[in-house]
C-alpha cells in the first residue's frame, strides 16, 4: 500500500528548476533509497515533503490525505519526521532534553495542566523522559545523555538527529545523509539501526551519498538527476543501469566513489 | 551552586522586604519605580525566550497606564483596571502580531517598532486622554477600607506585582510550553520539524508579555498618580534592552531585574548628570557589550561560579 504518493512535484528557485515533475511512491514498510548527483534535488524533495518549502506545482499525498499545503508542524503531527543534512540540534540543551523535545507532540496534556504542573503533566513528563531514554539507549547515546548536544562528536550528533526524529514516533522517517561523516564502525551501526527501525513498523526514505550503505540497506532505489527521476528499481538493477552510470559518470566519475 | 543560589535569593528577598525600614522616602520611591521597569525588562526577557526582541513594550505599558487612569476617573476599582488594560493590550497585540509573526523577523521588528511609536503619539493627541499634559490626580487603590496611600504600601504592592510576574513566568518556563519556547530560540526549523507550531507558541509568549507590560503600566500610574504621554515613549520600551544586556541576557529573570535596578538607581544619584542620563546608559551598555558580553551575571557564571565549583570540598560528583 502506498504511504506517500508524490505526483508531478516541481520546485523552482528563480530560474533554477530544482525539481521538475517528480513522480514517486513510497510503500508502507519499505526502505527507499533516494540517490542522485549533487544538486539533483534530493534535499529539496525532503524540504517539500516536510513543508519547509512550498512547491511550485504538484501534489503530496500522505496516508491518503493531501498535505501539499500544510505547515511543517502539522505535517510532523501527521507522522512524518526527518533528520537534517546539516546538523540541526538544540545545541545548549543536553542530549536527553533534545530527545525529549522530539516527544513534544505526544506529550501534550493541555496548557492549563502544563502551567499548573498538575499530576497529569508530571506523569506525562515522566513518560516522555522514559521514552526519550529508551530512544537514547537504542541510538547508543546513553553515556552522553547529560552532555550538551553541541559538544558531541560529529557522528554522535548525527545519531542524535535521528533520535530526535524517532521521538516524534513517526510513520514515515526521512533520513538525510545519516552516515555522512561517520567512521566505518559508526556507519555499520547506523545501518543496523535503520533495519531495526523498519522492524518497529516505520517506513524510511533515505538520502545518502555513501553508495555501499544505500545499496546495502535499501529495498528499492530511486535515482533522480536534475530534478527528475531517471531510474527506479532494486539495488542490483540500479547498479547496472546505463542511465544511472551515465548520470554519475558525467559528473563525479564512478558509482563506487559517488 | 546548589547552596549559593538560594542564599543569594534569600538575601535579595530580605533586603527587598526590609527596605522601607532604612530607606529614605526618595530611595523608596525609586525602588518602586524600579519594580515597574523590572516588569518591563522581564517582559523583554520573556520575548527573548522565543528569539523575539520586542520593541513594542512602550505601547502596552501606555495602554495599561491609560486604561487605569481613565477607568479610575470614572470610578472603576483599580483591581478591575488591571485586567481591562491587560485585555486591551492582548487583543491589539494579537491583531498586530497575527500579521507580523508569519512574515519573519524584519516584519516583526517593523511592526513592533511602529506600534510603539504610533501609540506614544496617540496618547498625546487624544483629548479624552488629557492630551500631552496627560491625566493627573489618579487616586490610590483600595481594598475594602485599606488604602495603598503611603509610600511603603505602594512599594510593597509593587513588590507583589513583580513577584506575581516572576511566578507566572516561571510556571511557563518550567512547563512543556517553556521547553517549546527554548526549542524555538535554539532552532526554529528543528522545532517545527518535531511538531512545534512556531508562530502559535511565539504568539502565546507575546500575549503573556503584553498582559504583564500593561499591568506594569497600571501600577506606574497609581504610583505617580498620573498618566503622562512622555513616560510611555518609545525610549522607555527600548531601555528594556539595556536592562537585559547589563544584567545578563542568559538570565531571563534575574538579568532584567538587576539591569533595571542599575539603570534606574545609578543615574538618580548622579544628580548633576540628569540630562546626560541617556548618554550614561548608552555608555554603560557599550562598555558591557565590549568587556562583559554576557552581562554582569555573566561574570558570576563564567568567573566566580567555576572557581567556587573547583574548590575540592564542594566539588559536585
Amino acid at each position: 500500500m502506498a504511504l506517500l504518493e508524490i505526483e508531478n512535484l516541481s520546485m523552482n528557485f528563480g530560474k533554477l528548476q530544482a525539481l521538475s515533475g517528480l513522480d514517486l511512491t513510497v510503500s508502507e514498510g519499505e526502505i527507499l533509497g533516494l540517490i542522485g548527483p549533487n544538486g539533483a534535488g534530493k534535499t529539496t524533495f525532503f524540504n517539500l515533503v516536510t513543508g519547509t518549502y512550498r512547491g511550485s506545482g504538484g501534489r503530496i499525498v500522505f496516508k491518503g490525505e493531501d498535505i501539499t499545503h500544510l505547515a511543517t508542524h502539522k505535517i510532523a503531527q501527521r507522522g512524518i519526521a526527518r533528520s537534517f543534512q546539516q546538523t540541526f540540534l538544540f545545541a545548549h540543551a543536553t542530549v536527553l532534553a533534545n530527545v525529549m523535545m522530539g516527544c513534544h507532540i505526544a506529550s501534550a496534556v493541555g496548557p492549563v495542566k502544563e502551567l499548573l504542573h498538575t499530576k497529569a503533566a508530571r506523569e506525562m513528563d515522566t513518560r516522555a523522559r522514559k521514552t526519550a531514554l529508551e530512544i537514547i539507549d537504542f541510538m547508543g547515546l546513553t553515556d552522553l545523555k547529560d552532555e550538551p548536544a553541541g559538544t558531541l562528536p560529529h557522528g554522535h550528533q548525527r545519531s542524535l538527529g535521528v533520535a530526535i526524529a524517532l521521538a516524534c514516533r513517526p510513520t514515515l522517517l526521512l533520513l538525510d545523509e545519516p552516515v555522512t561523516g561517520m567512521n566505518p564502525t559508526e556507519s555499520a551501526e547506523m545501518v543496523a539501526r535503520i533495519h531495526q527501525i523498519r522492524e518497529k513498523g516505520m517506513t524510511i526514505v533515505l538520502v545518502e551519498h555513501a553508495m555501499d550503505v544505500v545499496m546495502g540497506v535499501s529495498d528499492r532505489i530511486v535515482v533522480i538527476s536534475l530534478g527528475s527521476k531517471i531510474a527506479e528499481g532494486r539495488p542490483e538493477e540500479i547498479k547496472t543501469d546505463p542511465q544511472v552510470i551515465e548520470a554519475y559518470l558525467g559528473r563525479r566519475g564512478t558509482l563506487d566513489v559517488a | 551552586m546548589s547552596k549559593i543560589k538560594p542564599a543569594v535569593l534569600a538575601v535579595v528577598a530580605l533586603v527587598a522586604i526590609t527596605l522601607p525600614l532604612y530607606a529614605t522616602p526618595y530611595m523608596l520611591q525609586i525602588a518602586t519605580t524600579t519594580a515597574c521597569f523590572a516588569m518591563l525588562g522581564l517582559a523583554f526577557g520573556l520575548g527573548m525566550r522565543v528569539g523575539l526582541p520586542r520593541l513594542d513594550i512602550a505601547a502596552w505599558w501606555g495602554v495599561g497606564g491609560y486604561a487605569t487612569a481613565v477607568l479610575m476617573e470614572h470610578g472603576v476599582s483599580f483591581w478591575l483596571t488591571i485586567p481591562a488594560g491587560g485585555l486591551i493590550s492582548v487583543i491589539i497585540s494579537f491583531l498586530v502580531f497575527s500579521l507580523a509573526l508569519p512574515r519573519g523577523m524584519v516584519a516583526f521588528f517593523v511592526f513592533s517598532m511602529v506600534i510603539a511609536m504610533a501609540f506614544s503619539q496617540v496618547f498625546g493627541s487624544l483629548s479624552f486622554l488629557g492630551g500631552w499634559g496627560g491625566i493627573t490626580g489618579v487616586p490610590s487603590p483600595t481594598i475594602f477600607s485599606f488604602a495603598f496611600d503611603t509610600q511603603n504600601r505602594i512599594y510593597y504592592l509593587g513588590l507583589l506585582f513583580v513577584v506575581v510576574t516572576i511566578a507566572v513566568y516561571l510556571a511557563f518556563y518550567h512547563s512543556r510550553i517553556g521547553r517549546a519556547w527554548d526549542a524555538i530560540t535554539s532552532s526554529p526549523r528543528l522545532a517545527g520539524s518535531v511538531g512545534v507550531d512556531v508562530v502559535r507558541y511565539r504568539m502565546v509568549n507575546i500575549l503573556v508579555g503584553s498582559f504583564f507590560i500593561a499591568a506594569a503600566g497600571s501600577f506606574y500610574v497609581i504610583h505617580y498618580h498620573a498618566a503622562i504621554p512622555s513616560v510611555f515613549s518609545f525610549t522607555a520600551g527600548v531601555n528594556t534592552i539595556a536592562y537585559l544586556f547589563i544584567g545578563g541576557f542568559t538570565h531571563s529573570l534575574a538579568g532584567p531585574i538587576l539591569g533595571a535596578f542599575i539603570v534606574t538607581f545609578i543615574p538618580e544619584y548622579l544628580q548633576f548628570a540628569q540630562t546626560l542620563r541617556p548618554i550614561i546608559i548608552a555608555a554603560v551598555v557599550i562598555f558591557i557589550l565590549m568587556f562583559l558580553p554576557a552581562g554582569l551575571l555573566g561574570v558570576w557564571d563564567n568567573k566566580i561560579k567555576p572557581r567556587l565549583a573547583a574548590r575540592p570540598p564542594e566539588r559536585r560528583e
